[in-house]
């Protein structure tokens, strides 16, 4: 098993989770992030007062999957996320140990 | 009690209470009715119990009921509290008692609070259990020697003295204080504790017991008597307490177990229950728990001013009275307002108003008589005072100074409000049934105002941009006013502040723009959070919807403060951070009037129109990738024409069209876009004796490049003297890599020099470098002397840095040069390290002076 987790433009999250639907992806985690990475924060003035923004607004969307799953998966956020601009996001890959539903005590597979 | 009930089995034999709970249950009794029927349903329970071990006559042993359950008011999974008096003569008696009676009660899985005094340890323990002695108010015998219980009841009013009384008093509101900041300190919590947040029953308790010890009212009708209550609002507070009295034993058995808050998974069940249906504006769900809010407000309405009451009771009235009269009819008592003449309100509402904009300003409260005086008299005024205009200015001084809610929520509270805006009436209590909101939409308006005018200090340069804040006040106080009516809010709501800006006497451009501030209120946050702010022609369209920057600014303020009063966890950093890009984005450009231009907007559209037309079937294609400013600056044919050859491009890596204009020469260049592009294009220019006049430069949306270079030979040579189809093909080499043109421009010009390039006085060279004109541009401006290489030396330089020129003017008057390129790094982003600008400026000056053809 795997875990996704997809830093993406806020604006992509619906496009992303549609996406990932039409592929049988049943549950997701999306929070609010700020961060950077190579798009550094930009200066904002306006009438004289100046914003700093260090950290820009990013959504995080985390996902376990079965590990045949993760190129598709993969290649699907990618798809839907991309801009061609920089910002875009990035997707990570982690080893997932085990996961168990809460309300059954499932493990393994079932309890994606 | 009902024999053939008891008769019934499971009853007495029990004996289960909850069976016989559950037989009540399919009786279809509810509200008090179920109370009562309970509570005697237990009674009868622990009396056989208790007469089969102790016997007759029960001498110096009682059984007692406590709190709700000595009210007669025990819910299916209330706690049965329960006091075995005994005299110490008796004591031997008492494990068999308590053995008979706690045990199958316990058994049966009931929670039972349990206590073995006798009377001098009551008496004791009330002195220091407040909770406990709460509980004797309402105390009952259930069974056993009544003449035990006459004596504590003796005992317990002795007790009270004129001291312990006003103590009592003191100590009730003050947990009525620490209970109301427990659960909730306003009845608008969605998810609202019928028992403990403010307006639950527990108020309606801390009335009655209050009265009983203080004033000594045996029940709710002495209240009246007493004239604590008019006999209206004794109705609506029996009706209000009947009406939760059914919700809150739906409640627990909804839950099975002693659930007090009216939790959303709960909503909908009881609210079917009680048959309330989906209609076609709302859901049966949101009507159900607007009339709960309702019947929560009206309780705490009632205590609120039953204990004000109170207060003026048991305060010792101070040394000094500090009085304070402002104006005919409106004075300060004892940091009260009151309005003194019942006359004045009616013949002149908008002392009423007034008083109200005093209590925001001053944050003085309004006495709760004159609050009463205001509630009888605002409901038979003439119709005619809500169009008048000093009513309107103190209505907007209230909205304006409250940056508490405690002035707003005493003008609704005490019906005023609705009086002068019925509009507004539709919302009181009202729910929406979401995830996000934690109030009542009444409550998240009142909040809405008062986070708007906490917003004054942070953004004080915004809000002295806005030449009146009357509409923004108004505008923020309704914006939901549209909710609950079906359909769009916004839309709904837009539509029905029309009326009441003309009421309010704003003119025809101020109500128009308090419409499109209701009905855009989520305009920014949903733009702001779905779309892609890095897309100039997007940011755009956002300002031209807008238009002004007066009403950006009043939309951005609103949605700051909605989202602040919707819920702790609505407004944060994330969504100020995204907010903000809008906002100052759309600034920007409202700012570059000409971009918002009226003119400009048909102009486009026109062109559009065009286009399509001689496209036919290709333009759904095409119109999605052209630029504005490049259907502005070409015919409808040209364009057409440009499509046609862009089909072409697909063959030839190049297409250069030179079309003779007599004193110039005019060059449509189409190719596809790369890095360092005008930099080849100007060189091979300049090694055909071209310098470029002018030039118009685009980039399509899908990459396409079109360029309109005007030029002129810098040798006089005439048109056809060019050798052009050797021009198209060194482009093409020199697009494939394949041309050193630096070189070649060496040895030219090392052969023109002596005779073409003759040093005057050279005007002063400047490289200008800017981030703040444009949020999606860096836009880099060289001034220079004229020379046929400068454009290559600069944009290569450019290119050198890896820079993109994404527009660019190209412009000589005499033979100064100013060329403005708008530039983005190679990732798409303006230049914005301060090192590499400074850097890129040396670089640009340098290949500017540098000349050296």
């Amino acid at each position: 098993m795997k875990k996704i987790e997809a830093i993406i433009k806020p604006f992509k999250l619906d496009d992303v989770k549609d996406a990932l639907y039409e592929t049988g992806i049943k549950g997701m985690t999306v929070s609010e992030v700020k961060g950077h990475g190579r798009q550094k924060g930009h200066k904002e003035i306006y009438r004289g007062a100046e914003y700093v923004v260090d950290f820009i607004p990013k959504i995080k969307i985390e996902i376990i999957i079965d590990a045949e799953m993760v190129e598709q998966v993969v290649e699907t956020i990618r798809n839907a996320a991309n801009t061609g601009k920089i910002g875009d996001g990035k997707i990570f890959v982690l080893p997932v140990d085990d996961v168990i539903r809460v309300r059954t005590g499932e493990h393994g597979k079932d309890a994606i | 009690m009902n024999q053939g009930l008891l008769a019934e089995k499971g009853v007495f034999d029990i004996l289960t209470p909850r069976q016989a709970l559950d037989s009540l249950w399919k009786r279809g009794l509810s509200g008090l009715d179920l109370l009562r029927q309970h509570s005697s349903l237990i009674d009868e329970f622990i009396k056989e119990k208790f007469y089969a071990v102790v016997g007759e006559p029960p001498d110096g042993l009682c059984m007692v009921a406590l709190g709700g359950y000595g009210r007669k008011e025990l819910f299916p999974y209330s706690d049965i509290d329960l006091l075995l008096l005994y005299d110490k003569r008796r004591s031997s008696f008492i494990e068999k008692v308590t053995e008979a009676v706690f045990y199958p009660l316990w058994d049966a899985g009931l929670d039972v609070g349990h206590g073995v005094r006798t009377i001098e340890a009551c008496i004791e323990d009330i002195k220091n259990d407040f909770f406990f002695m709460v509980s004797l108010i309402d105390a009952r015998p259930i069974c056993g020697d009544r003449a035990l219980f006459t004596k504590l009841s003796k005992k317990f009013s002795d007790y009270f003295g004129s001291g312990s009384r006003k103590k009592f008093a003191k100590d009730m509101m003050l947990h009525r204080a620490e209970r109301h900041k427990r659960y909730g300190n306003h009845t608008y919590l969605l998810e609202p504790n019928i028992k403990e947040s403010r307006g639950g029953l527990r108020d309606l308790h801390a009335i009655i017991w209050t009265g009983k010890i203080l004033f000594g009212l045996r029940n709710m009708e002495e209240f009246c008597n007493a004239g604590l209550f008019a006999k209206g609002e004794f109705d609506q507070i029996v009706k209000a307490r009947d009406e939760l009295f059914v919700v809150r034993n739906r409640l627990h058995h909804a839950s099975g177990r002693k659930n007090d808050r009216l939790y959303f998974e709960y909503q909908e069940e009881i609210a079917k229950a009680l048959r309330f249906y989906d209609t076609k504006d709302m859901l049966g769900v949101e009507r159900f728990m607007r009339n709960v809010h309702r019947n929560l407000q009206t309780i705490s309405v009632a205590s609120d001013l039953f204990f004000e009451h109170v207060q003026d009771v048991i305060r010792p009235s101070p040394v000094a009275v500090s009085s304070r009269r402002f104006c005919e009819g409106i004075e300060e008592i004892k940091g009260r307002l009151i309005i003194s003449d019942r006359e004045i309100a009616s013949t002149k509402p908008y002392i009423m108003l007034k008083a109200f904009a005093i209590a925001a300003r001053e944050g003085i409260p309004v006495h709760y008589r004159s609050r009463r005086l205001i509630a009888s008299v605002c409901t038979d005024l003439n119709p005619k005072w809500r169009y008048s205009k000093k009513c309107a200015r103190y209505f907007t001084e209230i909205l304006a100074h409250s940056t508490d809610s405690t002035a707003l929520e005493q003008f609704m509270g005490s019906g005023l409000l609705c009086a002068y805006i019925p509009e507004f009436e539709h919302l009181r209590a009202l729910v929406i049934h979401d995830v996000y909101h934690v109030n009542t939409v009444d409550k998240h308006l009142v909040e809405s105002v008062v986070q708007l005018n906490r917003l004054r200090k942070r953004y004080a340069a915004l809000f002295q941009d806005i030449a009146d804040d009357r509409v923004l006040l108004i505008a923020t106080f309704l914006h939901d006013i549209g909710k609950g009516r079906g359909g769009r809010h916004a839309q709904k709501g837009a539509e029905i502040v029309r009326d009441i800006g003309k009421r309010l006497g704003l003119d025809g451009h101020e109500t128009e723009c308090l419409s499109f501030l209701v009905a855009n209120h989520l305009y920014l946050i949903d733009n702001a959070t779905r779309r892609d702010l890095e897309d100039e022609s997007l940011i755009l369209k956002f300002a031209r919807h807008i238009q002004s920057p007066d009403r950006l600014t009043m939309l951005y303020l609103i949605t700051i403060a909605d989202s602040m009063a919707t819920g702790p966890n609505v407004w944060n950093e994330w969504k100020e951070a995204l907010l903000l890009e809008v906002y100052h984005k759309t600034a920007h450009l409202l700012e570059q009037h000409e971009l918002v231009d009226p003119d400009r907007i048909a102009a486009v559209k026109w062109m559009k129109q065009k286009v399509s037309e001689l496209l036919g079937d290709r333009a759904r294609g095409v119109l999605p990738v052209l630029p504005e400013d490049y259907l502005l600056s070409f015919t409808p044919e040209a364009i057409c024409l440009h499509m046609d050859l862009k089909n072409d491009l697909v063959r030839s890596r190049v297409i250069c069209l030179p079309e003779d204009r007599g004193c110039f020469w005019s060059v449509l260049l189409m190719t596809r876009d790369r890095t360092g592009l005008l930099s080849k294009i100007c060189g091979t220019f300049a090694l055909y004796n071209l310098n470029i006049l002018q030039a118009q430069i685009f980039t399509l949306k899908d990459g396409t490049v079109v360029d309109v270079l005007d030029v002129r030979s810098f040798t006089q040579d005439s048109f056809s003297e060019i050798n052009w189809k050797g021009l198209c093909r060194d482009l093409k080499m020199a697009l494939q890599d394949r041309l050193g043109i630096s070189h070649r421009l060496a040895a030219k010009f090392s052969r023109l020099r002596p005779v073409e390039h003759k040093v005057s006085i050279r005007p002063k060279t400047k490289v200008v470098i800017d981030n703040k004109q444009s949020d999606f541009f860096t836009i880099i401006e060289v001034y220079s002397q004229d020379s046929p290489c400068l454009l290559y030396n600069i944009t290569k330089t450019l290119a050198d840095f890896n820079i993109n020129i994404h527009k660019a003017k190209i412009g000589s008057s005499a033979d100064q040069v100013v060329d403005v390129f708008y530039v983005l790094d190679s990732l798409g982003q303006r230049v914005e390290d301060d090192e590499l600008l400074k850097e890129l400026g040396k670089a640009l000056e340098y290949a500017a002076t540098s000349c050296i053809f």
